[in-house]
């Protein structure tokens, strides 16, 4: 990028609550917050697994208007909150619609709403559907939402590209901005956890399962990992072109110095691949592009979540791209916030605004084939660069490299 | 600061295409410029208890001519939407003339894709066996199911490790990946670009429509005084992308130059678009710009046009905006009309028929039915091909559901002295 982008507002929801400073508090406990999942419709298998960080109820209260909430679907209700957070946080009150896009990441869309349709056209009827539910089952409802309840008239582009989505879309918006295209972009990821999809995702054998003590754990990097932990949520950043920040007198929180994706076509539509060199190339043409090297970068911010093979692919990308040479601290924060990516590009952030990030759950037994050494919530320097890493099952990677803010 | 722009044109050397006209892209320009439909009768579910039953499927089903099935891996899982995604790759790369794994590096390569449901139809089988009876469905049809897997599986079997990224922004999908295709093809993020989108019918869509009464009992009529509503349609289209002076470096012969893409959005209602037309004009001014062009230099537009009376009267609004007085006189090709709505590969499939447009030098027809809508005086080109043997640049328009636009501009290639 010619410039650095400058994140400016952060809005997040997620199973710790509403709002960033509740999530800082999770991350520095490093315990999940985890809830039981309703398994009343029978999707669920008797012995499948029982938790998810899913977002408690009362969060959306004073960010929607009642008619929003009678037409929104849920994860166009969290968008648009997670949006007015932001905005909020950044200081901004409207201005620049014309030059402000969205864009908003989602592996799974507008589930709820995707399957109640489902049920009506295949059970009782086509001519049952209801149009209303229909116009909200689009993946690209969250963003068109958040476009017409703040008239932001710029671009509005949604990212499916499952767990690599989320740095998709910070990166996307970054380019929107680094074009020219957009003065603010509003950018991040939205995902609702629906019993059923909980239930399906069970089925495949990606969720963590109790240990002897009953306990569902991710475990990211851990040696007894088993799976992730679903999670749900909407986080939106407000990126700014440093103009745009210095008319107005505004703060950064951070900076996007750079940001790639690359793909590993040695992965199943829906697993984990062996191209980890692959990965790592990307990887180092992400720090190459903001001029960095490997040990330039203070911290990782991964998005390991406890799955067996995609965690084990993280570590393998990682020491690739670090040839040998010893890797910073890396941190986990899907082990608290689950596995929603929104939680991650949070995360990130407060990474590189100085806030702690704690221990994740197995870091005393970590996995030693990895060679990863997890931030084991001891006090560590502030970061000035930061890596977020996030690789999806099917094949993409997404990078993503932070700054500290300015302004 | 924005960011220094490489003066690096960029060419469209290799085409694919399956669609309710065929599968290839002969089958679908010999079929365009007959003004043949597409839209007729179908059978890949069962529709006698939906309010409309045409759409434009992809004849013989999932069964390409090629022996796709013995040349791509795990085919048999595969969801409908990637099979097509992946007979449009194979067809544009073999175009161009370039094995990706074979000749450059694979970082180089990247795959832009669009598309608004992926694999829904095969979660529909599923989702319906797993509740009438959770252990008789197969967890195996969900593999493909999500959205992002046509532009996955084309990445994979072409062994493509440079960017990978899906745009699921309903019907802009397809022109949205291209636009984001075209800027990694300028900047140098890649080499090559295998740009497209891939959508299959599914009840959900012909469903959902139809509850919302935008779906037409006839084949779709854009434009025309009694046009009630778009048609369905399914298939796949890719473009391959790269660096002008790469292609003819290496012996290629570009079919178009793929000049500029700008987007907006409505912010005004989900599926209603602005009336006014300004978001839809927007993403026409703004890919004009990109593409250092004015609104003068178009000799025809490609236009969005669904048949339905919000959209065509929206987009005549849009049309009025950019091209003033000359709104009414610049011809307009309607392909939907012949091959119904791909929804996420609608932008891709026009973007591949306003390429063949400009580069066999003739305009494709629609079939003339009913009156002209008075209140829209457009010039779309009716019944005969228009000959433009001197055409130099086309606009494509895509309008989205959540009021996401887009557009594209193209430059005919007329060779390395033009």
């Amino acid at each position: 990028m010619s410039a650095p982008v400058l994140v400016t507002g952060v809005g997040t929801l997620g199973c710790w609550g509403s709002g960033s400073e509740l999530l800082a508090a999770a991350l520095a406990a490093g315990v999940p917050l985890a809830s039981e999942v309703d398994r009343s419709a029978g999707y669920h298998l008797a012995n499948g697994t029982r938790r998810a960080c899913l977002v408690p109820a009362g969060q959306l209260a004073g960010w929607l208007s009642p008619g929003e909430s009678r037409r929104m679907s849920p994860p166009s209700k969290l968008a648009v909150a997670a949006s007015r957070m932001a905005l909020k946080c950044a200081g901004l009150d409207g201005g620049e619609e014309e030059r402000t896009a969205v864009v908003i990441a989602t592996a799974f869309g507008p589930s709820t709403n995707t399957e109640i349709l489902l049920k009506q056209i295949l059970f009782e009827g086509p001519e049952s559907a209801s149009p209303s539910l229909f116009m909200e089952s689009v993946a690209n409802a969250p963003a068109a939402q958040i476009a017409i309840a703040l008239k932001a008239r710029g671009s509005s582009l949604t990212v499916c590209q499952r767990e690599a989505g989320p740095l998709l879309a910070l990166g996307t918006g970054a380019a929107e901005i680094d074009a020219g295209r957009a003065r603010r972009v509003l950018a991040g990821t939205v995902e609702e956890m629906t019993p059923l999809l909980h239930a399906l995702l069970d089925r495949f054998g990606a969720l963590a399962r109790g240990g002897p003590e009953g306990e569902e754990l991710a475990r990211p990097f851990g040696r007894g990992r088993n799976g992730f932990l679903a999670g749900e949520g909407a986080t939106v950043l407000v990126l700014e072109s440093a103009e745009s920040v210095a008319d107005r007198g505004g703060k950064a929180l951070a900076r996007v110095l750079a940001w790639g994706n690359a793909f590993d076509p040695t992965a199943p539509p829906s697993g984990w691949g062996r191209g980890h060199h692959a990965l790592a190339r990307g990887l180092r043409r992400t720090l190459e592009r903001a001029g960095l090297r490997p040990a330039d970068v203070d911290l990782v911010v991964s998005g390991a979540s406890g799955a067996r093979d995609g965690d084990r692919l993280e570590a393998e990308v990682l020491r690739a791209a670090w040839q040998g040479a010893p890797l910073p601290p890396v941190a986990a924060p899907k082990a608290v916030t689950g596995e929603y990516g929104g939680g991650l590009l949070a995360s990130a952030v407060l990474a590189v605004a100085g806030s702690p990030l704690g221990p994740a759950a197995g870091w005393q037994d970590a996995d030693p084939d990895l060679g990863i050494v997890l931030c084991d919530g001891s006090s560590l320097p502030a970061p000035a660069v930061v890596l977020v890493t996030s690789l999806a099952a099917g094949g993409a990677g997404a990078w993503a490299v932070l700054g500290r803010g300015v302004g | 600061m924005q960011r220094e722009r490489p003066a690096r044109r960029v060419a469209i050397t290799g085409v694919g295409a399956v669609c309710g006209l065929g599968w290839g892209v002969e089958a679908l320009w010999q079929g365009l410029r007959a003004g043949r439909t597409g839209i007729g009768p179908f059978a890949r579910f069962d529709h006698s208890q939906h309010r409309t039953h045409l759409a434009a499927e992809a004849p013989d089903g999932d069964n390409p001519p090629w022996d796709l099935a013995r040349l791509c891996r795990g085919w048999r899982r595969l969801s409908i939407a990637d099979r097509f995604a992946l007979f449009a790759a194979l067809e544009a790369v073999e175009q161009a003339g370039l094995d990706p794994t074979g000749t450059m590096p694979p970082e180089d390569v990247g795959v832009y894709f669009g598309s608004s449901t992926g694999g829904m139809y095969e979660s529909e089988l599923f989702f319906g066996d797993f509740l009438r009876d959770p252990r008789r469905a197969r967890l195996s049809a969900l593999v493909a199911q999500q959205v992002n897997a046509p532009g996955d599986a084309v990445a994979r079997q072409l062994g493509v490790t440079g960017p990978v990224a899906t745009f699921s922004s309903a019907c802009a999908s397809g022109a949205l990946a291209l636009g984001a295709a075209l800027a990694a093809v300028r900047s140098g993020e890649v080499d090559v670009a295998i740009a497209g989108g891939s959508d299959s019918l599914c009840q959900l869509t012909y469903a959902g429509f139809n509850a919302l009464r935008s779906v037409d009992e006839a084949p779709c009529r854009p434009f025309r005084a009694e046009r009630a509503g778009m048609s369905f349609g399914e298939g796949a289209a890719v473009l391959v992308l790269e660096p002008l002076e790469r292609a003819l470096a290496r012996g290629a012969e570009p079919l178009a130059v793929l000049a500029g893409a700008g987007s907006s959005c409505d912010a005004h209602h989900m599926t209603a678009p602005d009336p006014t037309g300004a978001g839809a004009a927007a993403a026409v001014e703004a890919a004009l710009a990109d593409a250092g062009l004015a609104a003068g230099a178009v000799d025809f537009v490609n236009v969005h046009g669904t048949g339905t009376p919000l959209n065509d009267a929206a987009e005549w609004q849009a049309l009025r905006r950019v091209f003033g007085e000359r709104a009414g006189e610049v011809p307009l090709v309607a392909t939907k009309a012949l091959i119904g709505h791909l929804l996420g590969c609608s932008g891709a499939i026009e973007a591949v028929a306003t390429v063949l447009c400009l580069q066999r030098g003739e305009l494709h027809p629609v079939r003339r039915e009913g009156e002209a809508d008075p209140e829209l005086p457009v010039s779309l080109v009716l019944d005969a091909p228009l000959s433009l043997p001197d055409m130099r640049a086309a606009v494509s328009t895509s309008l989205a559901f959540g009021g996401s636009n887009a557009a594209l501009v193209f430059s005919r290639w007329a060779g390395p002295a033009a």
